[in-house]
């Protein structure tokens, strides 16, 4: 029997027991919160505390390792001897970061992370017959069939097709979620842009959440997804219920022992998320933002989904900043001669009254008292409706946005279009009598369906 | 040490680990089913399954060392005891209620987690074999910085 054989064992899931013996042969028996693949012939267990098992390992260095498939509960038993510590490069910084996100999530950052990926020698693989009756045995996948994977890759072709048809960013973004939901069952996904003046990520997209959820941020190095995005590398994570059970156990014992922690941050959609599946968006070196993928399945997530999810993320990643790209250079030539979507008239009926309040130095806009809009978006908004007040204008350039220094917006890569989508959602959650309207490309308008009353304070 | 915080870790279904070590110090390790102290906590009772239990029991025999964890798998509470094998024998038909219920109850708390609870009572818990052994040292395993300290 071959590691390989047994790789559902690896995803974390249910936790994998470890025994160890000290010099004198007294033996010690724990959980390991992970064990991960190496190879065909090494696993590494994750070191976050110098625990028992650790200092045996430094006497002893022969190891039990029992694992269970989180599908049929199967057992089977490696036996290993340790061979190597490694304190950094690559197997110790994938294994770092899942344990970063768990700590990070539950406001243990700096608290509780990995000292030091211990890398086992494995002699022997075996299942552990006799340890289920049978009744409730389910068998192994199938294997991937042919017209499977014609499916699979018709899809991708899909979906390459529709991010590359997009005209603009969120027509990119919801075709693209759209499609992962409807071909390939991805139905909770959340697509992040990061924001380089505030560094947080603002979520721009999501689907299968039931509507809001744009405009939540998370700060860099923050959470899950904080942490694929400081770091730039995917996470998946398993049973992510037992990993934060897991966090909290310690949590717990750290704050018996006098210390304070952060509080724990919440998911980042669904609140009974079994697993998670996190992927930076990078176009080069430049970090542009994280696409999430969650589920109430401990195992949704395999290698396939995580190889699969990678490739439309880089369509996506390149996609946004190709649209952005294009946005800019277009705009100029758009601006005096492209066709006109004409605005259509308002209304013949008694308007609805709204009052927007912009406080200028909390640099925040509130609708009939309630929280809007901050920062940049926010500014936006308000220079539109302080012209429209002002000059009765209500059709504008993404162009005299960008060339406004008192917007705030960086020079270069200003993600101005996700901030205009951003402010789209936000009205049409909280002040629907106000929308942002493309009306070509680098265009847009100003539809007012209200009785507007702006005061700045 | 506080007996009543030691039993109360004993309660609403618990994950059993046991180990142990062959002469030549190589561990083995096996999931029990339940535990059952003694008076003061001085002895305990782990029931293992007859069916995957062989290394553990062949160890017992040689060496007489052996480690038990038991683990709420909920809160994660988790305490480790160590000491030696008293005698080995087969669990008697009137222990079985006892281990059942161990069972079905570990099978709850997994339950709530999200494993089916069909998936662990799959687990073979009949015949079993009655370790009792000496408890000689007890220690505190919940996850964190204070992980194996003596329990007190």
């Amino acid at each position: 029997m071959k590691l390989s054989d047994i790789s559902r064992c690896f995803q974390g899931v249910i936790p994998s027991i470890v025994a160890t013996a000290d010099a004198r042969g007294v033996p010690n028996v724990t959980y390991a919160s992970q064990v991960y693949y190496v190879d065909e012939k090494h696993v590494a267990l994750s070191c976050q505390f110098f625990n028992k098992t650790r200092r045996n390992l430094n006497e002893n260095p022969n190891v039990a390792v029992e694992l269970h498939d989180p599908v049929t509960m199967q057992s089977y038993r490696l036996r290993a001897r340790f061979i190597r510590s490694e304190k950094s490069g690559p197997l110790f910084d994938t294994m770092a970061m899942r344990i970063e996100a768990i700590a990070s999530h539950t406001g243990m950052k700096g608290v509780f992370r990995l000292i030091a990926a211990d890398v086992l020698e494995v002699t022997k693989v075996e299942k552990v017959e006799g340890f289920l009756t049978g009744d409730a045995c389910v068998e192994d996948d199938e294997p991937v069939s042919v017209s499977g994977m014609r499916t699979e890759l018709r899809g991708l072709q899909l979906v390459s097709e529709r991010i590359n048809r997009a005209d603009d960013l969120e027509t990119l973004l919801a075709a693209a979620l759209d499609a992962l939901d409807v071909y390939f069952n991805f139905n909770h996904t959340i697509v992040l842009l990061f924001d380089e003046t505030s560094q947080k990520l603002v979520t721009v997209a999501c689907r299968g959440y039931g509507g809001g959820g744009v405009g939540a941020e998370v700060a860099l190095g923050e959470g899950l997804i904080g942490t694929v995005a400081q770091q730039r590398r995917i996470l998946r994570i398993s049973g992510l219920d037992a990993s934060l059970r897991y966090g909290r156990a310690v949590r717990r014992e750290v704050i018996e022992g006098g210390r304070d922690v952060r509080p724990e941050i919440p998911l980042p959609g669904l609140p009974d998320a079994q697993s998670a599946l996190v992927l930076p968006l990078s176009a080069g070196d430049r970090l542009i933002g994280v696409l999430a993928a969650e589920s109430r399945d401990a195992v949704a997530f395999g290698e396939w989904d995580e190889t699969y999810l990678d490739i439309i993320a880089n369509q996506i990643a390149l996609g946004i900043d190709r649209m952005t790209t294009a946005d800019v250079e277009s705009e100029v030539m758009v601006e005096s001669a492209g066709p006109r979507i004409p605005i259509a008239a308002p209304p013949q009926r008694a308007l609805p009254k709204r009052e927007l309040t912009y406080y200028a130095k909390d640099d925040c806009l509130f609708v009939d008292g309630e929280y809007l809009i901050r920062n940049v978006p926010g500014r936006i908004l308000w220079k539109l409706l302080s012209e429209w007040k002002e000059k009765g204008r209500t059709e504008f350039t993404n162009r005299e946005l960008r060339l406004d220094p008192s917007l705030g917006l960086p020079e270069v890569k200003d993600n101005l279009e996700s901030r205009l989508i951003l402010l789209r959602n936000r009205l049409a959650e909280k002040c629907p009598d106000l929308r942002i309207v493309s009306t070509g490309r680098g265009r847009f308008a100003l539809n007012i369906d209200a009785e507007l009353e702006i005061v700045e304070r | 040490m506080n007996l009543e915080k030691l039993h109360a870790s004993l309660e609403g279904g618990i994950s059993v680990l046991v180990a142990t070590a062959d002469a030549n110090g190589i561990p083995s390790c096996c999931r029990g089913i339940a535990v059952r102290p003694g008076e003061g906590f001085e002895t305990l009772t782990v029931y293992v399954p007859v069916a995957t239990a062989h290394e553990t029991l062949a160890n017992v025999a040689t060496t007489h060392r052996i480690a038990v964890s038991f683990t709420q798998p909920l809160p994660h509470n988790s305490i480790q005891v160590k000491g030696v094998s008293r005698g080995v024998r087969m669990a008697s038909d009137a222990e079985q209620p006892f281990v059942r219920e161990e069972l079905d109850k570990f099978a709850g708390q997994l339950d709530a987690i999200g494993l089916p609870r069909r998936i662990t009572r799959s687990i073979t818990h009949w015949p079993a074999f009655a370790i009792d052994m000496s408890v000689e040292e007890v220690f505190d395993q919940t996850p964190g910085p204070k992980a194996g300290v003596p329990f007190k």
